[in-house]
């Protein structure tokens, strides 16, 4: 039997009257680099902030690792690696000072935590300032520091709400190899992403929300095959993307109407 | 082709901008939270309402009372109050004071004219700018109620006084801001207030020395006086009582030219606003470095802690002295009280009969550290923004960040209580044992107990607030309500207790009472823990949306 990472069952959440997501059924696969992508405002974050415990689901269970999250909420946590929406730093610490603080958060012993933090700050180059506020850091530096506070621990997943926004094409490179080797090591990564041609080059399997419902699931391939037939193939992401999910917004915001924009 | 934004008025601006504040309030209230917030601070504003009237009620009389018997000068004593207390209370309540942040409407296309006088408008918006205006058209109306032919004259008066008093206060908060936001002038500012409080420790020797011998050199320097704002305001009403109108036409000018010289040098500050000047830290100085080497050495200084607390104690700590003006705020109750204990010294406590007994003084120094430094704790995730969300994914038991937080805040109360109790004991001598047992088990009572109340408060109601900034803060009403409501109700149980004490005549009564009552408050904190890490479970969301918006 496949060894399941992440497994949710009719997960659901209600703001009042809206259903942000809604009865999602996920499974994924551990040491898999999963893809999470949906339009705007179509449940991915919700679905994230569920998954990573700053959302409690109005019904509905997720299972990580083979725990059950509502009562071994502790347990999942510590094994699991986090870039929220909005990275969750502390802007007044510097960067190692911040990841010091976070290391022995997740119960590493001092000597662990002084190791790693340097390790990290070089690797994601951030070791040339480390007098400097978290809040006088591009936001780019920001990205990175988040995602080395994100794998200090050493988790067994890692939900990634955005990592590449705002990091330059040389520190991406780094981090995706990163990704990489760490997937490879059995390591499960959740991402979400707007960018399709990132997820569908490091992403091995997606799933697709629209609408609080999950739409679409599986390996890219066979989304291909579902998806274009016989030509899948030659079809990118964003194609089939866009198959699922509707027409593209460039005709979908008439744009004959902006006459005055354009 | 695509069109060009025509440019708008300042009065269209203002109006906008007026139109966006009423959207955004109506639009917040929307949410019970907000809903909660407005009515704790419509409270806490009826409260404040009342303490203003109080003062309008006695300066309008007292002001009639000046001006119809002939002493209009002396109305300068009471510019002379309301000066003070514009300059010095912004900067000893700003965690409470009701302002609005403004520059962040620096993203619109606003001219510099609507961005200034929009400054200036802001600076009246707070409690402490409507309250100095209030007691201003006091004076006014009561001097008018004496003498009608005033009115006019003390009108440009009030203005000129209104505008100074506004533009040096907006710049005051701004230099200040400016001067805290570098670590090297924090050090050097900090440092400054250090001696300022060992030196007022000297003031009470030296006068007792000096005292007589320096009396003609103050009488000398009295007249002086006379050429700043307040005694010009003062000067002003008392020629144009007399109706020389020359002099009130120089003193009234003198005041225009204060308003005129600070509204410049705040034109300059908001200038640098203008053009996008960001405050932050300058680089760590060498002694960050020797800091790094020292942790490094693996020598934890809070080893007995348990590695999650020790944490959070550490990056309070730095978040602590890294603010700036919350940091400086820690500051003035000791000096405060220091001031206070010079001046009850030079008044040589000789028992209750010739003034306060130092019986009731000794608490009563406790009771206002207390009340002053245990403040902020009901709003004490205020300046965690984003890094909120951390607490809830790492794997961590809520209670584990409050022990780190209120670890901190004990702390720090019992640093300043220390000095303020030595400074006491050194300086008037130790009060009585069973007076000293007491305040030591009431501190730990209305300690421990305020803690539970204050963490139960930062997770109901949360507010985001800017990192050492003077202006633009506003604290969660329901917040300032509820550490108003447990301080009122801690301190007058502590009251009750003391006064028993006195009526039956036992002198350890109140000391039994306070260990038990003590007793009571660490049990119910202990207790309090586990049930505020289910309720942080429960509130995260608005927690985390409340400080990451």
């Amino acid at each position: 039997m496949t060894d399941l990472a992440i497994v949710t069952e009719k997960l659901t959440r209600r703001f009042g009257a809206l259903t942000a997501v809604d009865n999602v059924d996920l499974r994924v696969t551990s040491g898999q680099f999963f893809g999470f992508l949906g339009p705007n405002g179509a449940g991915k974050s919700t679905t994230i902030k569920m998954l990573i415990g700053l959302l409690a689901p109005t019904s509905g269970r997720m299972q990580l690792l083979g725990l059950d999250f509502s009562s071994h909420s502790i347990e999942v946590k510590r094994q699991i690696g986090v870039v929220p929406e909005g990275m969750g730093l502390f802007e007044r610490l510097t960067g190692t000072e911040y990841l010091r603080f976070v290391g022995r958060m997740y119960g590493l012993d001092h000597a662990t935590t002084v190791r790693r933090t340097e390790e990290l700050l070089e690797f994601m180059q951030l070791a040339d300032r480390p007098k400097s506020m978290i809040a006088d850091y591009s936001h780019g530096m920001q990205k990175k520091l988040a995602l080395a506070a994100a794998v200090i621990h050493g988790p067994r997943i890692l939900f990634l709400d955005e990592p590449f926004e705002g990091v330059d094409a040389l520190a991406a490179g780094a981090l995706k190899a990163l990704l990489g080797r760490m997937t490879a090591r059995g390591v499960t990564i959740f991402l979400t992403s707007h960018v399709l041609e990132i997820v569908e080059r490091l992403c091995s399997h997606v799933g697709i929300i629209h609408q609080g419902r999950l739409v679409a699931q599986g390996s890219i391939q066979e989304l291909r095959a579902g998806i274009a037939g016989e030509e899948g193939n030659k079809t990118t992401l964003e194609q089939i993307f866009l198959s699922i999910v509707g027409q593209s917004g460039a005709e979908r915001t008439h744009i004959e109407e902006l006459s005055w924009l354009t | 082709m695509a069109d060009v934004a025509q440019p708008v008025g300042i009065l269209k601006q203002i109006g906008l901008i007026a139109g966006l504040r009423w959207r955004m309030l109506h639009n917040n209230l929307r949410r019970k939270q907000s809903r909660l917030d407005l009515l704790g601070l419509i409270i806490v504003g009826l409260l404040a309402g009342a303490f203003v009237t109080v003062f309008c009620i006695a300066l309008f009389a007292s002001a009639r009372n000046f001006v119809s018997s002939g002493r209009p000068t002396w109305l300068s004593l009471f510019f002379w109050a309301i000066f003070l207390w514009w300059q010095l209370f912004p900067i000893i309540v700003a965690g409470f004071g009701v302002s609005f942040e403004f520059r962040g409407l620096l993203r619109f296309p606003l001219s510099f004219g609507a961005f200034y006088i929009l400054g200036l408008a802001y600076g009246l918006a707070d409690f402490t700018g409507l309250a100095a205006v209030c007691w201003t058209i006091s004076i006014i109306l009561g001097a008018a109620a004496a003498d009608l032919a005033l009115l006019p004259a003390l009108l440009l008066v009030a203005v000129l006084f209104i505008l100074f008093n506004v533009a040096l206060e907006r710049l005051l908060g701004s230099w200040m801001e400016r001067l805290l936001a570098r670590r090297r002038t924090r050090e050097l500012f900090f440092a400054g207030f250090i001696l300022l409080m060992v030196s007022l420790q000297l003031l009470g020797p030296l006068l007792n020395r000096y005292g007589n011998s320096a009396e003609p050199w103050l009488v000398r320097a009295l007249p002086y006086f006379a050429y700043f704002p307040a005694s010009l305001a003062g000067r002003s009403a008392g020629a144009a009582s007399a109706g020389n109108y020359g002099e009130f036409a120089i003193a009234a000018a003198g005041i225009g030219c204060y308003a005129v010289f600070f509204s410049g040098l705040l034109w300059l500050r908001f200038a640098a606003q203008y053009r996008g000047e960001e405050l932050s830290e300058t680089p760590a100085t060498e002694k960050a470095i020797r800091n790094k080497a020292r942790e490094e050495s693996g020598v934890d200084a809070l080893a007995l802690l348990s590695p999650q607390v020790a944490a959070v104690v550490r990056k309070e700590i730095r978040y602590l002295l890294r603010n700036g003006f919350a940091a400086l705020l820690l500051f003035l109750p000791p000096i405060l009280v220091f001031a206070l204990i010079t001046q009850a010294t030079l008044f040589r406590f000789s028992g209750a009969k010739n003034g306060v007994s130092p019986e009731l003084f000794f608490p009563g120094l406790v009771a206002y550290i207390i009340l002053i430094l245990m403040a902020p704790a009901y709003n004490s995730f205020a300046y965690e923004n984003t890094g909120v969300q951390t607490y809830f994914t790492a794997p961590l038991q809520f209670r584990n960040v409050f022990l780190g937080k209120n670890f901190v805040q004990v702390a720090l109360v019992a640093t300043e209580l220390t000095l303020c109790i030595a400074a006491f004991c050194y300086r008037v001598g130790w009060p009585s044992a069973p007076i000293f047992t007491a305040t030591l088990a009431a501190i730990i009572f209305t300690l421990v107990g305020q803690l539970s109340i204050a963490n139960w408060s930062s997770l109901s109601f949360p507010r985001r607030l800017a990192f050492g900034q003077v202006h633009g803060q506003r604290q969660s009403g329901m917040a300032v309500l509820v550490a108003f409501g447990a301080q009122i109700l801690l301190f007058g149980i502590s009251s009750v207790v003391l006064g028993l004490g006195r009526w039956t005549g036992d002198r350890w009564l109140p000391a039994k009472a306070f260990a038990l009552l003590a007793a009571a408050a660490v049990a119910g904190y202990v207790a309090s823990l586990d049930a505020l890490t289910s309720y942080a479970e429960k509130k995260k969301e608005k927690l985390i949306e409340a400080l990451c918006r």
